[in-house]
């Protein structure tokens, strides 16, 4: 018996972690994705469905709901003309070389996707932002993503580098820091808000002194955009912070201290010993990051409800949306392909800039 | 007196900061605690505030620009103190049981992934996923006995297993193992939400904590999962190898070796589930009628749709929220200094 | 969430109560109804009050769960159609609901009212009665609040500025031109001549109904505002709702400078604090000027929504002027249509719980629903229930009683009146995809003109574009059938 279990240890800690995401996972996976090919209509004694094929994806990617999702397309500028095609050429250049030098289809299959996202990424961004076309939901979701994540990462790390050194009263600080993620997304929405307010909220005098009185950052798209940009960084850069620390902390100290003693300058230090260190912890702590913002919609939907018109509104408060008025069939299909997007960016993130650094690493 | 004074951005002794380095951070560190702090400050004067002290505010001191009240704390705790410490209860019952299933089940399979080498055939996989899919389809949508559907699915799965997987070899690893488990939080909520309340409904768990503490469990396993991964991975191998020689098992060795030593990791991941599972909303307000509401859905019942948000009860919520996850991250911030402290003698 | 905001009301409460609860029989002991509805005070502080008297009554209890707003109806719809049946009773917008009566899922309520020689069906007014709480000629919701819009001023403003309430939207925008910029609250601030909430997935679509439907609909209310009731074809793209859309963001120019992020709730609470001159409500600003802290008490009055001189002619889809023709209804030929923004708030009962309970439950609403209960509780501003019912309206004793001068009480009455059993009241959607309809397409659209980002041609072409598509998914006919009968044509 004893000897059994020894045999089986590797699978049975595994066991249980596996069986319980198949467990609530797959069903629900499943039916989600049967639910994006379909109409259903909840009544009694259960619901009504009727297949209708890729009618939800049709309707979100080129019928009445391709303005929501992605944008308005009309004319490209020449500027757009210019960076799509000098983008797709770069992308071009990198399969080739990745094609020439080593060919192997998995890879090869892997690549071809990321590539056609991104050149499909690409031209969204040329036919609309570079052109002056309103974008729609992915747009807005991919600005929350990069410049949010962004943001969020430079200012967590860069306090959680200040909080390990040696400082008195950092653990003030390390706990004060913290608190921003002990507010439920729900609470943080209303808080902004109340913070933003241009006529009743702290701010009001600041905003009258610099003129500012008839400009509502809530009526404004990039405001707008912006500002639910902050509120999501003052949530989330804690936990940037606290795992950084906790990697940095984890950092051998006599190692440093040796290269002090060599005469190395902070900077070298950091770059040759601590970084090194804590990559692997900062590769993951972005995934994660990016992962839950990709999901973004307890702020928009509380400070702006999307609005001005669509530009706050992320890919997930429009299957939010969806759902709310009973359209389970298009909050699946919106769903969907926000989860195929933002598996393709992850998995390439993932494979191609972790995994190979950490193979130049080795 | 011969040597000459340092400057202001060198430091006066190895291993110390120079002063101008020191001003600066505590300059940076000064103004973000200010910024982190000031919107959690307007909450608490809020909670204190009269209706008309918000509508014609700003108002920014108690007692001098405004008269405070504790009328939203006490129709709170006094009025309505039964709904509102239910709801108290029932998150920390909730979240308490979450995060212990999910950190101890999570770093579990994390140190397995850190440590054991899996192979496991991709086509026995399929099959697997291919009959769990359809017991759960034929539960869900078509209302075959749960029992049963299970009782076929793991009969046929074991007579057929080793043929199946006999068919085509392709072999994964553990990094396929390890994303596919992070991958489980890509998919927006909303989505779930409905098939995971029809599961519950039909095994009669809805409005019940066990509901609840399951759903947050698995939801927040691949954080754990991810998290205590790179954790266990920093830790050398050689302690656990001298101690397998010396014929200790792998519970042995993971409780008594890896657990003290990866302190820190376990701290700073309970500390981020616990917060996670704390402030959902979309599936409590699912699984919950009234028996096991949250303290998030109280939050967002504040706003009363046409009437407006009661800023000054919504800001009482918020900040009793707050309260025990202040309280919980003092504790484990002892810990995660002394994880520290361990590393540090045995470095 | 319950009890609160009671100071003053609950002595009054208290003496109009006694009389009306009968013996105690206990003969529902051992019932339990569960009510589901957003949370309190408001609606559902005062299901609970009522069930407390009920439960002393007839030994029934009533246990009142609440969930957000905005899920509110998701939640009723999962649990009543996968059979979890945890909620027994329902009580939301009435136009959701039939959406849940074509799922067979809500109980009619015929026999029962047949039965019931409590409720006085005649007293309450004929909207409310024959096509709010009807589905297809069956009565399935009972009535709690009654919904419709108002346009409210500040009488001491007007005064102040020698001018009349408007009588038409273009007289609103003059109106609202002329007193912008004045300080209205005495605090040395200038404040704003037109308070409408304009914001995304609010309440902005309510508002853009309220102006629309005085020149959409002219021969009552069966006439409809949304389709032809033959071929579901969208009335929308005309010059009614265009001009409707520009008016809409023409009061902007008079509002707070965030106002397309203001929700109803910031609204009212910039209205209570004195800073609007104008503004659009349901019935609730009356009760709600008169609570402590309010700025504005015995300061403002209250019309009918604004109407319009020009009407829709169906055939050209342009506007025209009014005649006896077109406009049946006109008043010195101006033709009113005041919308029933949102229904009001109703309960209806699950159609799978048992038949005890059903009577049980059908008890309690009625109790709810019955002039001695509703006529005490539509004069308290913190219950959130508007009248619906003429005895409601007949006295301005209980309305004094509440605190509103003697001035003011006959104001708000009147224009409730007036509004309440307008011939040409305009009804809101009910048929199915409701919300989607409304809530999601025309909010959406409405939003996008509003922020620039569209013009109001393609706004009202996407408008329909949708409107078509959501007809099809639901079936044509299907929806034609309901649309007809919702707006009472039998044929």
């Amino acid at each position: 018996m004893n000897e059994w279990l020894d045999r089986h240890m590797g699978r049975l800690f595994l066991a249980p972690a596996v069986t319980l995401i198949l467990i609530f996972s797959i069903f629900p996976l499943v039916a989600s994705l049967i639910l994006a090919f379909s109409r259903l209509r909840l009544r009694g004694g259960g619901f009504t469905m009727r297949w209708v094929g890729f009618r939800n994806f049709e309707k979100q990617l080129f019928g009445s709901e391709q303005f929501h999702l992605l944008g308005t397309f009309t004319t490209v500028s020449i500027l757009g003309w210019i960076v799509g095609l000098a983008g797709t050429g770069l992308l071009i250049w990198w399969m080739v070389r990745y094609a020439r030098t080593r060919f192997h289809w998995v890879g090869f299959l892997g690549r071809m996707i990321t590539f056609g996202i991104a050149v499909g990424l690409l031209w969204l961004f040329c036919a609309t932002l570079l052109s002056g076309n309103p974008f729609g939901t992915v747009g807005t979701t991919l600005f929350y993503v990069f410049v949010g994540c962004g943001i969020q990462f430079l200012i967590g790390t860069a306090l959680a580098f200040a909080c390990s050194q040696k400082l008195r009263g950092r653990t003030t600080f390390r706990v004060i820091f913290f608190v921003p993620m002990m507010v439920t997304p729900i609470g943080v929405g209303y808080t902004f808000r109340m913070l933003a307010d241009v006529t009743k909220g702290p701010f009001a005098g600041v905003w009258q002194w610099a003129g500012l009185g008839d400009f509502a950052w809530a009526t404004d798209p990039w405001a707008a955009r912006i500002f639910i940009t902050v509120a999501d960084s003052w949530q989330w850069i804690p936990f940037v912070f606290i795992m950084m620390l906790a990697a940095f902390e984890s950092v051998p100290r006599d190692l440093v201290e040796a290269g002090d003693l060599d005469g190395a300058s902070p900077w070298q230090s950091f770059r040759e010993i601590t970084w090194p260190h804590v990559m692997p912890i900062a590769a993951t702590v972005m995934l994660i990051r990016a992962i839950e913002a990709f999901k973004i919609v307890d702020l928009p939907n509380i400070m702006t409800s999307g609005g001005p018109g669509i530009a706050t509104e992320s890919v997930s408060l429009q299957a939010y949306y969806a759902w709310r008025s009973l359209d389970l069939g298009q909050a699946s299909a919106v769903a969907y392909i926000l989860l195929f997007v933002t598996v393709v960016i992850c998995v390439s993130f993932f494979n191609l800039v972790v995994l190979s650094r950490v193979r130049a690493q080795k | 007196m011969s040597t000459r004074r340092p400057g202001l951005f060198e430091p006066r002794a190895i291993g110390q900061m120079a002063p101008a380095t020191k001003i600066l951070l505590y300059t940076i560190l000064i103004v973000w605690a200010a910024f982190v702090l000031f919107p959690i400050y307007w909450l608490l004067i809020t909670s204190v505030k009269t209706p008309a002290a918000v509508n014609q505010g700003p108002f920014f001191l108690p007692f001098i620009d405004f008269e405070p009240s504790l009328h939203a704390w006490k129709e709170l705790f006094v009025i309505d103190y039964e709904d509102t410490l239910r709801a108290y209860m029932n998150s920390i019952i909730i979240s308490l049981s979450a995060t212990a299933l999910s950190v101890l089940v999570g770093s579990m399979a994390a140190y397995a992934l850190s440590r054991v080498d899996y192979a496991p055939n991709l086509i026995t996989i399929l099959y697997f996923v291919a009959l769990l899919a359809g017991v759960g389809v034929a539960v869900g949508i078509y209302d075959v006995d749960w029992m049963l559907a299970t009782a076929v699915a793991v009969a046929l799965f074991f007579l057929l297993a080793r043929a199946v997987g006999r068919i085509y070899e392709v072999r994964l690893g553990n990094g396929d193992i390890l994303f596919w488990i992070i991958s489980q939080r890509i998919l927006a909520p909303i989505v779930v939400v409905v098939p995971i309340y029809m599961m519950f409904q039909s095994v009669r768990l809805l409005d019940t904590h066990l509901a609840i503490i399951l759903t947050y469990a698995v939801v927040n396993l691949p954080i754990v999962v991810w998290l205590m991964y790179d954790f266990f991975n920093s830790i050398p191998r050689d302690l656990e190898e001298s101690a397998q020689i010396d014929g200790a098992t792998m519970i042995g060795t993971f409780r008594e070796i890896i657990l003290p030593l990866s302190r820190a990791g376990l701290a700073a991941t309970t500390l981020l589930v616990m917060i996670l599972s704390w402030n959902e909303y979309l599936l409590a307000l699912f699984l919950s009628t009234t028996k096991a509401q949250t303290m998030p859905i109280l939050v967002a019942a504040m706003n009363a749709g046409e009437r407006g948000v009661l800023w000054w009860t919504m800001s009482v919520t918020i900040v009793v929220m707050i309260i025990p996850v202040v309280v919980l991250a003092v504790i484990l911030q002892k810990y995660i200094t002394k994880g520290l402290l361990v590393g540090a003698v045995k470095g | 969430m319950l009890k609160k905001l009671m100071t003053g009301s609950a002595l009054a409460l208290a003496t109009a109560l006694t009389p009306t609860v009968g013996s105690a029989d206990g003969h529902y002991d051992g019932v339990v109804i569960n009510i589901l509805t957003r949370p309190g005070p408001v609606i559902a502080g005062r299901i609970a009050e009522r069930g407390e008297e009920f439960k002393e009554m007839t030994g029934a209890e009533v246990r009142v769960a609440e969930v957000p707003f905005s899920e509110l109806f998701q939640k009723i719809l999962t649990d009543w159609a996968t059979g979890t049946n945890s909620i027994d009773v329902g009580v939301f917008a009435s136009g959701w609901g039939v959406e849940l009566v074509s799922g067979d899922l809500v109980a009619n309520l015929d026999p029962f009212i047949e039965a019931d020689d409590k409720i006085d069906l005649q007293d309450i007014a004929p909207y409310f009665r024959d096509f709010n709480q009807k589905v297809q000629g069956s009565t399935y919701f009972i009535t709690l609040d009654g919904d419709f819009q108002m346009l409210y001023y500040r009488t001491d403003v007007l005064e102040e500025a020698g001018l009349e309430p408007p009588k038409t939207w273009e007289e609103y925008l003059e109106v609202a031109a002329a007193i912008h910029g004045k300080d209205m609250n005495g605090d040395g601030e200038a404040d704003f001549g037109s308070c409408i909430f304009k914001k995304r997935n609010a309440q902005s679509y309510f508002a853009v109904q309220s102006m629309a439907a005085s020149r959409v609909q002219t021969k009552g209310t069966s006439e409809g505002l949304y389709f032809d009731p033959e071929t579901m074809k969208p009335k929308i793209n005309n010059a009614a709702w265009k001009k409707a859309f520009e008016i809409y963001k023409a009061t902007g120019e008079y509002g707070p400078p965030e106002e397309l992020n203001h929700d109803i709730g910031d609204t009212r609470a910039l209205a209570i604090g004195g800073r609007c001159g104008l503004m659009i409500d349901w019935g609730d600003i009356g009760p709600l000027s008169i609570e402590e802290g309010s700025q504005i008490r015995d300061k403002v009055g209250a019309v009918i929504m604004p109407g319009s001189t020009e009407a829709l002619d169906v055939e050209t889809g342009e506007l025209k002027a009014c005649d006896a023709d077109l406009c049946p209804h006109a008043v010195d030929g101006i033709n009113y249509a005041p919308f029933a923004a949102f229904g009001g708030w109703t309960a209806a009962i699950s159609a799978t719980v048992d038949d005890q309970k059903k009577q049980a439950a059908y008890d309690f609403l009625s109790y709810m629903n019955q002039a001695a209960q509703s006529n005490v509780d539509v004069t308290l501003g913190w219950t959130g229930y508007n009248p619906y019912r003429n005895s409601q309206l007949e006295s301005t004793a209980a309305w004094v009683e509440a605190g509103f001068s003697e001035e003011a009480a006959e104001n708000y009455l009147g224009a409730i009146k007036e509004s309440l059993n307008h011939p040409n009241m305009a009804s809101d959607f009910r048929i199915p995809g409701a919300q989607q309809y409304t809530g999601v397409v025309l909010d959406r659209e409405l939003a996008r003109y509003l922020a620039d980002e569209i013009t109001v041609e393609e706004a009202l072409e996407n408008i329909e574009e949708g409107w078509e598509e959501i007809t099809e998914d639901f079936g044509r006919e299907e929806q034609a059938e309901i649309y007809a009968l919702s707006l009472g044509i039998t044929n």
